[in-house]
């Protein structure tokens, strides 16, 4: 009997098989904190903001870093979760893009990550993105959104990891973050990287062929489109890529990839 | 600053420590036995990957969503984020400003 009662403690029992006295979850690759913002969110002090939880990274006062500053302040941290159930737990209780108010952003990066270009972890990187009209997707953005969560958090959106092709032992993701932003006319999504290719050094071929391989799984497996068509229209963009330093000089300098 | 999220939790009597909480780490998915009708995550994704760290597909992951409706216990009340749903109905009256007009609860799915 003492046995039984052993081998009863010892039992897995998953969320399918036991909703509310489940005894083990599921870890994610990383853990990942939702942070928040919209105009509502300005001024509020609580919570925590980027600069109250990463206090310990002062930036030089330059103009700039003032202005990214005051921005982070705004930003609100929602949570930080490490399991797939917690995961659902924070989705099936909290607002969905669609039913956002506008000028609002859901940003989703790993912990220690802040969703900013200033961060060690973003500067050197770049976004793949893509901006959809509002009315003509409110129906689908929630799901694309969601397809999108579950990549990062699924750890399946960078190709290379997967695919046998990495010849380093636990090759690290490209992905820090993706973010949804919801504006009067559309919707835009965001996979942050952080690597972008710059056109120089020897690895530089490489790290583009994987950043565009990123690229078509984001449009094709996660968005649901197929490989070739064509996105782009009135407030529609392609699924684009651009570092965030030719983001920063904005005009024609900029170099996109578009899949 | 967490104190001033868990309000809440003052009026409750004491909940039982929930199975989130207290759940431990699967350190082994191979040890897992999922219930018929339940797809076990891809093994191919995990071939490179650390001890106890696992990539998860899509179909995997989406399994949960029915079953996971437990509210994490350090969710902080969405008003106090600003993270209300925009009302629609005052939407398209073009109210401007943030849509304050009429609050609708803490808008779950």
């Amino acid at each position: 009997q003492e046995i039984d009662m052993q081998a009863q403690a010892d039992e897995i029992r998953t969320v399918f098989s036991d909703p509310t006295n489940f005894n083990v979850k599921h870890p994610l690759y990383s853990p990942w904190t939702l942070w928040f913002d919209s105009p509502a969110t300005k001024g509020r002090n609580l919570p925590q903001t980027p600069i109250s939880s990463f206090p310990q990274t002062p930036l030089p006062q330059t103009p700039g870093n003032v202005a990214a500053l005051g921005w982070m302040e705004d930003i609100k941290r929602v949570i930080t979760f490490d399991s797939v159930e917690e995961f659902w737990g924070l989705y099936n209780h909290i607002v969905a893009p669609s039913h956002l108010p506008q000028k609002a952003n859901y940003y989703l990066f790993k912990e220690g990550i802040i969703p900013a270009w200033e961060d060690d972890a973003n500067k050197n990187g770049g976004k793949w993105s893509i901006q959809l009209p509002k009315d003509k997707n409110r129906s689908n953005i929630d799901k694309m959104w969601l397809f999108t969560m579950l990549a990062a958090i699924g750890e399946t959106f960078d190709p290379y990891l997967t695919s046998g092709e990495a010849t380093e032992p636990h090759p690290q993701s490209l992905v820090t973050g993706v973010i949804v932003s919801t504006r009067p006319q559309f919707y835009r999504l965001s996979i942050w990287t952080r690597l972008a290719p710059t056109g120089q050094g020897d690895e530089d071929d490489k790290l583009r062929e994987r950043i565009e391989a990123m690229g078509r799984n984001f449009k094709t497996s996660v968005l649901g489109y197929s490989e070739s068509q064509k996105l782009q229209g009135p407030l529609a963009t392609e699924v684009e890529f651009l570092s965030h330093k030719d983001s920063e000089k904005k005009g024609k300098a900029a170099k996109k990839i578009v899949i | 600053l967490d104190l001033n999220f868990r309000k809440d939790s003052k009026d409750l009597p004491n909940p039982p420590m929930s199975a989130l909480a207290t759940a431990r780490v699967i350190a082994n998915l191979n040890d897992v036995e999922y219930p018929e009708g339940i797809k076990s995550p891809k093994v191919e994704l995990n071939a490179n990957a650390p001890a106890g760290k696992f990539r998860y597909d899509r179909d995997f992951l989406l399994q949960f969503m029915k079953v996971c409706t437990e509210k994490p216990e350090h969710l902080p009340p969405l008003e106090v984020l600003g993270l209300e749903p925009a009302d629609q109905q005052f939407h398209t009256m073009s109210r401007g400003g943030s849509g304050r007009g009429s609050r609708h609860g803490s808008g779950a799915l």
